[in-house]
């Protein structure tokens, strides 16, 4: 039989590096396939490559039997091809009809018919079962409701294969549930769906055949009934994953002491609502929670980015409430920021002066306020070195670092302030094993100095593996402190969604 | 004298004119991301363009179709910078209020053989019209009729563009271009196409505000003619939100202030002090900008380097 | 390799303002065309007309000190990441006050030098604040509301030289202040020539600012802040007050601009000397072509003051009007921060790069 889609031996080089060596890959009719592997593996290049964001080196690219090629997206969508973005591709001041039928309005005219559009998309949603409000906002939509509306819009469009690049990454687990099943019911129909995701469980839970990549290359093409999470793992990873080791007990004094605090916000909730948190030394406690819960906003209050309207911040035994960043950080604190490019870095300054942020006032690198650039190089450079920091000269602009290794320098430069207290938020994200590697192993030697941490995450995974103490956060408060022992993936899930943990794992706060 | 009477209020409808006119040109562009300022260069463009055309030709309608299409190729040469080069769009709007500073004094030199102003008793200026029943409206009948067709053209063209951009399929890919140009690209929409589009449309438009000043009162070219008015219409429409009918609203306040300063001139204050009205007034209206709707993403501050 | 490498990096910041001036110079080349006279010969009598002898040469060093200055002045404010468009108006304010202060202020001629300097320095400053202060505060976008402050500024002085202090000494009553004592003029370097002190100054200017930008902790918070607001911020930088600082300076030494131009070649703050040869958007323009670069920026106002004075050479010898200089330097910022060939398609690769990792 032919299958509806075939890649063959795509090649993708940017410059002298290879993203995608070689991959193939077959779907038919109405089947699932998911594409895994770690960051980095090349999944998103041979995704772009099929909905004609980029050109492949070379290879060939089949559908319904015959060779095709996609010069753009219009082009890709005209085939039949959806692709449902891991970031929503979503107009917020439109609503959902407008952001569903955009592209392929229903026209009288030349005059936009909003009234059959918004009858389509409700046939649409009847159809396969995905419930939307047709008139509401898709800005004042949930993030599930957003993602059903993007799922719309391709199927709207006339997809008939539809790709899903990392669509659980922003859900929670109910909402995760919902996808699965949509997923299903949608291949059911007849769509292929091509389901991008390092997520194993999700893979066993709902793919009929999975395509593993490492590196650029196909490291495992197998049927989802002859395989298991374990080997499916190993294909990814290609050695065997690191064990938690057993640690010991550290907890000291309080350091840093978070009471009762709250940010307002513009919406009729509050972004912060009277939480509180400490953290002792020699502990990391690792806050778990579906992003949008205020887990930016609580980085940003206790760094000094956002002000509070009430409570208290204290590190140590001095208040930190009111006080400017600088004053902040000069107590002893230290922040690995949550978006490498925003916060971290500037792309157009030079190696050496994202490095230099926070140091080039320290009386060690200023004399009569001038800058001692030969004493901080060697500094700079001792970073490259301890964090193998693949860097040209540290006169290129930092932009031109990958994103891994601009986020060493940045975890370097941080650790280097060595502070009592430190935020890594999202310390990994985007970076590849062997950095992730670094960067956990710093994290942990920096905690086994008796200092205390505060980690952010969105991955579990990485949650449970550094945390001491896990607080889970829903809707700006925190519901519950486990201890690393108690601590379980299904039971962070419920409380990630807001549930209590005696409460049904059914029920949802958030579903619409 | 009297501050207020009807001549006051002709005037001030006919100093919106350009205001509104270019403002739309400048709205339009803002919907698709691109913050223009460079109205003030497309304007001075199209009253120059507007003059050469009328003293060629002799012929008014001519004279403004050479004013728009002078502004089309500035604008055009905008669009090149900035969308296929890349530019910066702040320098690249500055560098085209210089260019066509220089390209019309040139052109004054090289076409009229003359420095500063070019005037010729020979051109026609645009005629007035009266409009029909509403010239005989008691009270405001006699300042909103008598206008050249420009000035309605500009009132036309706003509710124009207020139907074309809510209604319409392509207005609808336009204001989705300026919410979020990498969400339109990824649905396939032609971004560039309809980008180029916008910044004709306005070159069109800041054309016909050009005309409207070089052609509309005292039938002459002054170098700089312009004076500030780009920019004037530049908050216009930022204070409008870049929304058709709220920039109707907002260039009439800038029209009221113009003629406001040239009717304070013939009482005994110093006229340094009433020319700076319109200008005080529009810093003054900066400060309402609480929300600086589309525009915030695409004018950014922190964009120069 | 090494030597490679620092030349490299000497020569790749400078492609791109090359390319864009020898654009400007096609474009110029093109409108020489059309009206029919020789493009080489013109452009040599332009180039004769800058730099021929050396009466010609200070005439073009005089021509370009303020325009230094002003465009230093905007190098700070464009390094903070600001578009400051007021260098008119603060310039002015300078020019008049200095011309003021020099008038008024009691004392010896020090004395007077010495507060004409403040008072130029402390009116751009406060001018340019002013609308530093608005952003910060009130939000009002500092690109428009330095260009709307201009017209202001312009017309106040304009107002002041025409009423208060007006120079009533001649028959005809000018808009323009009265001579100011000859102890406060900056003295000329060489006599007879036209380029004064000032030059000295601007020169000086740039140095000091290069140096205090690249190797000083007020000039790093400065750059970062420009680079990436947010960074700075993250990184302890108090990003208003930075802010702040930077249009103060800004301004100031725009005021400067206008107070050497007073003390040094005026003699007296006349309306329009400032203004009429666009000093202070010549100066926007050098800063540009430099990307901000303090000593970049000197020689740009420099070259962009010869291609002005070359042009009245040219329009004194030939048939050609000088007008042709501001479509030269048009084009040339038109295309300045385009990115071109090399440069365009690496833009291209990052950007789907960026998007890649979406």
């Amino acid at each position: 039989m032919t299958y509806r889609l075939e890649m063959k031996e795509m090649t993708k080089k940017y410059g002298d590096f290879l993203a995608n060596d070689g991959i193939s890959i077959q779907l038919k009719k109405g089947e699932v396939l998911a594409i895994v592997g770690e960051n980095g593996a090349g999944k998103t290049t041979l995704m772009r490559m099929l909905y004609g964001l980029e050109q492949p080196t070379s290879g060939e690219i089949k559908l319904n039997g015959d060779q095709t090629q996609f010069y753009g997206p219009r082009d890709s969508i005209k085939q039949g091809i959806g692709m449902v973005h891991q970031h929503f591709m979503l107009f917020s001041d439109f609503t959902v009809t407008e952001n569903i039928v955009i592209g392929h309005e229903p026209i009288n005219n030349g005059f936009f018919n909003r009234k059959l559009a918004s009858e389509q998309v409700q046939k649409l949603s009847d159809q396969y079962k995905i419930p939307v409000n047709p008139s509401k906002k898709a800005g004042d939509c949930s993030v599930g409701e957003q993602q059903r509306i993007e799922i719309l819009k391709v199927l709207y469009q006339g997809a008939e294969i539809i790709i899903l690049d990392e669509p659980t990454a922003v859900l929670t687990p109910f909402e995760v549930d919902e996808l699965l099943k949509t997923i299903r019911y949608l291949a059911d129909q007849g769509k292929s769906i091509i389901l991008i995701t390092h997520k194993l469980p999700e893979v066993m839970k709902v793919a009929d055949h999975v395509t593993v990549l490492r590196n650029g290359r196909v490291t495992g093409n197998v049927k989802k009934v002859d395989t298991s999470i374990d080997e499916l793992a190993k294909m990814m990873v290609g050695r065997e994953l690191q064990q938690l080791s057993e640690r010991n007990q550290l907890k000291g004094e309080p350091l840093l002491e978070v009471e009762a605090i709250s940010i307002k916000g513009k919406g009729s909730k509050p972004v912060l609502d009277q939480l509180s948190l400490t953290v002792h030394r020699g502990e990391i406690v690792g806050i778990a929670g579906v992003s949008g819960n205020g887990q930016s906003e609580l980085i940003q209050a206790i760094t000094g980015l956002t002000s509070v309207d009430q409570g208290d911040i204290r590190l140590g035994s001095t208040n930190l409430t009111g006080k400017s960043v600088a004053f902040r950080r000069n107590e002893g604190l230290a922040h690995i920021p949550e978006d490498r490019f925003l916060w971290g870095a500037a792309k157009e300054a030079t190696i050496e002066e994202t490095g230099m942020m926070g140091y080039y006032n320290k009386k060690a690198f200023n004399k009569y306020s001038f800058i001692l650039k030969k004493s901080f190089r060697g500094v700079v450079k001792g970073w490259i070195d301890r964090f193998e920091i693949k860097a040209k000269s540290l006169d290129d602009k930092s932009g031109n670092l990958s994103g891994g290794n601009l986020q060493k320098l940045i975890v370097a430069r941080e650790l280097g302030f060595e502070t009592d207290f430190l935020i890594a938020a999202e310390p990994t994200r985007g970076v590849d094993i062997g950095a992730m590697e670094y960067i956990h192993e710093a994290i942990l030697e920096k905690r086994n100095r008796g200092d205390g941490i505060l980690l952010v995450s969105s991955e579990l995974s990485e949650i449970l593996l550094l945390s001491d103490r896990i607080a889970v956060m829903f809707e700006g408060k925190i519901v519950d402190i486990l201890n690393r022992r108690d601590a379980t993936e299904e039971r962070l899930s419920v409380l990630m969604a807001g549930g209590k943990e005696d409460e049904s794992s059914t029920k949802n706060t958030t579903t619409a | 004298m009297e501050l207020f009477d009807y001549s006051f209020f002709a005037s001030a409808i006919r100093m919106v004119s350009p205001i509104l006119l270019a403002a739309l040109g400048g709205a339009l562009c803002a919907r698709v991301g691109i913050f223009n300022v460079g109205l003030e260069g497309l304007i001075l463009a199209g009253a120059f363009s507007a003059i050469v055309g009328n003293y060629y030709s002799g012929n008014v309608i001519v004279a403004v179709l050479t004013g728009a299409f002078g502004a089309v190729l500035v604008s055009l040469l905008f669009g090149l910078a900035t969308i296929k080069f890349k530019a910066n769009p702040i320098v690249a709007g500055i560098a085209i209020n210089f260019l066509v500073l220089g390209l019309t004094t040139f052109g004054l030199r090289a076409i009229f053989q003359v420095k500063g102003a070019f005037y010729d008793k020979d051109m026609n200026g645009l005629p007035k019209w009266d409009l029909p029943f509403i010239e005989n409206i008691p009270m405001i009948g006699r300042f909103l009729s008598g206008h050249s067709p420009l000035v309605y053209t500009a009132f036309i063209a706003a509710i124009l563009l207020y139907i074309f951009l809510f209604k319409t399929v392509l207005g609808f890919r336009i204001l989705a271009v300026g919410k979020n140009e990498a969400a339109a690209r990824s649905l396939g929409l032609k971004v560039t196409t309809l980008q180029y589009g916008a910044i004709i449309a306005s070159g069109v438009l800041c054309g016909l505000a050009g005309a409207q000043l070089s052609l509309g009162q005292v039938t002459m070219f002054t170098e700089g003619m312009t004076a500030g008015r780009g920019f004037i219409a530049l908050v216009a429409m930022m204070l409008g939100q870049s929304h058709p009918i709220g920039m109707i609203g907002s260039s009439l306040l800038f029209g009221l202030m113009d003629a406001m300063s040239i009717r304070l001139q013939g009482f005994s204050m110093p006229t340094q002090f009433t020319a700076m009205l319109p200008y005080v007034i529009t810093i003054i209206a900066m400060f309402f900008l609480k929300d600086r709707g589309v525009d915030s993403q695409a004018s950014g501050q922190q964009s120069s380097r | 390799m090494n030597l490679q490498r620092k030349i490299q990096q000497l020569l790749k910041p400078l492609s791109q303002p090359l390319l864009a001036v020898l654009i400007g110079l096609f474009t110029g080349a093109l409108a020489i065309a059309l009206i029919g006279e020789s493009v080489i010969d013109t452009y040599k009598v332009m180039w004769d007309g800058a730099f021929g002898n050396f009466y010609f040469l200070t005439a073009t060093l005089a021509r370009a000190t303020p325009i230094i200055l002003v465009g230093l002045g905007l190098a700070i404010a464009f390094r903070a990441g600001v578009f400051n468009m007021g260098a008119e108006g603060q310039m002015v304010l300078g020019a008049v006050c200095a011309a003021l202060a020099s008038l008024y202020v009691p004392g010896s001629g020090f004395v007077k030098l010495l507060s004409a300097f403040l008072a130029g320095f402390l009116a751009g400053g406060l001018w340019s604040l002013l609308a530093g202060w608005m952003e910060v505060k009130y939000k009002v976008q500092l690109l428009i509301s330095t260009l709307l402050l201009n017209y202001v500024a312009v017309l106040f002085a304009g107002y002041l030289v025409a009423e208060p202090f007006q120079d009533k000494s001649g028959s005809a009553a000018l808009a323009q202040t009265p001579m100011i004592d000859q102890a406060v003029w900056l003295p000329k370097l060489f006599t007879g020539m036209s380029v004064h002190m000032g030059f000295v100054i601007a020169v000086i200017g740039a140095v000091v600012l290069y140096v205090a930008l690249q190797f000083t902790s007020s000039g790093y918070e400065v750059r970062m802040l420009g680079k990436n607001p947010f960074f700075a911020e993250y990184g302890g930088i108090n990003k208003s007050k930075v802010l702040l600082f930077s249009m103060f300076f800004s301004g100031g030494i725009s005021g400067l601009a206008g107070t050497v131009e007073v003390l040094g070649s005026q003699y007296r703050y006349v309306e329009g000397a400032l203004t009429v040869p666009g000093y202070a958007w010549t100066g926007l323009m050098a800063a540009l072509l430099a990307n901000s670069n303090p000593l970049g920026t000197a020689a740009a106002a420099i070259l962009l003051a010869a291609l002005q004075t070359g042009a009245m050479g040219m329009e004194r010898n030939t048939e050609v009007p000088l007008e042709i200089a501001s479509v030269i330097q048009g084009v040339l910022i038109l295309f300045v921060t385009a990115k071109f060939t090399l440069n365009w398609w690496k833009v291209k690769k990052k950007a789907s790069d960026i998007n890649g990792a979406v």
